[in-house]
């Protein structure tokens, strides 16, 4: 009897606000990190192997999916920095009243957009 | 450990539909999760027409109509229905709440009632919070003095009295407990805001001798530091207090060595 008892709906039912977002958003840029880190390291440790991997790696860059990684690895970074920042603060317990949670996370949101924009513009020279 | 999906047992399937009787023109479509023990089938989501021209304003009246009035085999916990007794919580419109204190005027649509949030069922809209209570036993939330004089008042300052305030008013409803996905995943080991709330309370206490090992019994990787600052908790409860803030100052008093 005890066993047959079911278990109450959860994630699918329950609703989404700003911080559990920016929270589970958190947590997966980060392991999206770690793997491009990894990558990262990766490509850079190919060019000790001389340099025609240069073109192979630029070329991989330059195509339509590189670019797409690139952006998207630029806005992980941006969006776990902010959000990390937004975490220091309220370890040091600073931040927990709703209001300023819904404001801490739509600037963790938003920022990292905007990071990502500026991120991208000095890597082409843009400044 | 983090299950997304449900058991096959508690997979939901649509019940009835109850049409109105009333004739009346301003109907509400209310989505109940129903799970009856003595039939063996999986749970069901009941759709009721509730005729709001003749219902008060909460959650709770539309409950008690339904009952009263259309399908007296709904079955869900209810009391004072001032929100100090914590009985009717529930997850109304996909967030945890008292049914008694949430006005059905700011729901948008169809209203969706369910049980609260990973629990195993015992029957429609109750849900078992046995483990809840035994976690809440295993901070011993009483007084622990070891001074000699038993009979005389422990004086206790204003200053020090009002560090209790925002955490003495919880009614232990469970709201925030199980609007966590921390305490979902691992609610066996991790205390969850409301009992953590509560270990706060008497950590704080001036009167109370035992800060020390209250604080050690909690600094514990699954008890305490499962919190990650979802702040689902905050936003749920319907008594306006911040267990995630409390969680953070337990933190901040072990990690500064304030013992």
């Amino acid at each position: 009897m005890e066993n047959k008892k079911p278990l109450s709906p959860h994630i699918h039912i329950y609703k989404w606000h700003i911080s559990s977002l920016v929270s589970i958003s958190h947590r997966i840029t980060g392991i999206i990190n770690i793997i491009a880190i990894t990558f990262i390291c990766l490509l850079a440790s190919l060019l000790i192997f001389g340099e025609s991997n240069y073109d192979f790696i630029n070329l991989f860059l330059s195509s339509l999916i590189g670019k797409f990684l690139i952006l998207g690895l630029t806005w992980s970074f941006s969006f776990q920095i902010l959000s990390e920042i937004r975490h220091l603060i309220m370890d040091l317990g600073y931040g927990f009243e709703l209001r300023t949670t819904k404001i801490t996370g739509l600037i963790v949101i938003f920022g990292s957009i905007i990071l990502t924009v500026v991120f991208y513009l000095m890597g082409r020279n843009f400044f | 450990m983090v299950q997304i999906n449900l058991p096959e047992n508690s997979k939901i399937s649509k019940g009835k539909y109850f049409k109105d009787k009333t004739g009346s023109k301003n109907l509400r479509k209310v989505n109940v999760y129903r799970w009856d023990p003595s039939s063996g089938e999986n749970p069901r989501i009941d759709t009721y027409e509730v005729d709001m021209d003749n219902c008060p304003s909460k959650v709770l009246d539309i409950l008690n109509k339904i009952k009263n009035e259309i399908d007296p085999t709904l079955t869900y916990r209810r009391s004072c229905a001032h929100g100090v007794c914590g009985s009717c919580a529930m997850n109304i419109d996909g967030k945890n709440g008292l049914a008694c204190t949430s006005p059905h005027a700011e729901i948008d649509g169809d209203i969706d009632i369910y049980p609260l949030p990973h629990l195993k069922v015992k029957k429609d809209l109750i849900g078992d919070l046995d483990g809840l209570y035994k976690q809440y036993q295993s901070i011993e939330p009483w007084l622990k003095s070891n001074s000699k004089s038993e009979t005389k008042e422990i004086i206790q300052s204003k200053d020090d009295r009002a560090k209790l305030d925002g955490a003495y008013e919880c009614i232990m409803c469970a709201c925030c407990s199980t609007s966590c996905p921390s305490y979902w995943w691992n609610g066996d080991k991790y205390l969850g805001p409301a009992v953590l709330l509560q270990a706060y309370r008497w950590i704080v206490d001036s009167r109370d001798e035992e800060r020390a090992a209250r604080l050690k019994k909690v600094a514990d990787e699954l008890k305490l530091y499962r919190c990650h600052t979802i702040l689902n908790c905050t936003s749920a409860c319907p008594k306006g207090l911040n267990p995630a803030k409390a969680i953070a100052e337990i933190k901040k008093m072990l990690a500064t060595a304030n013992i």
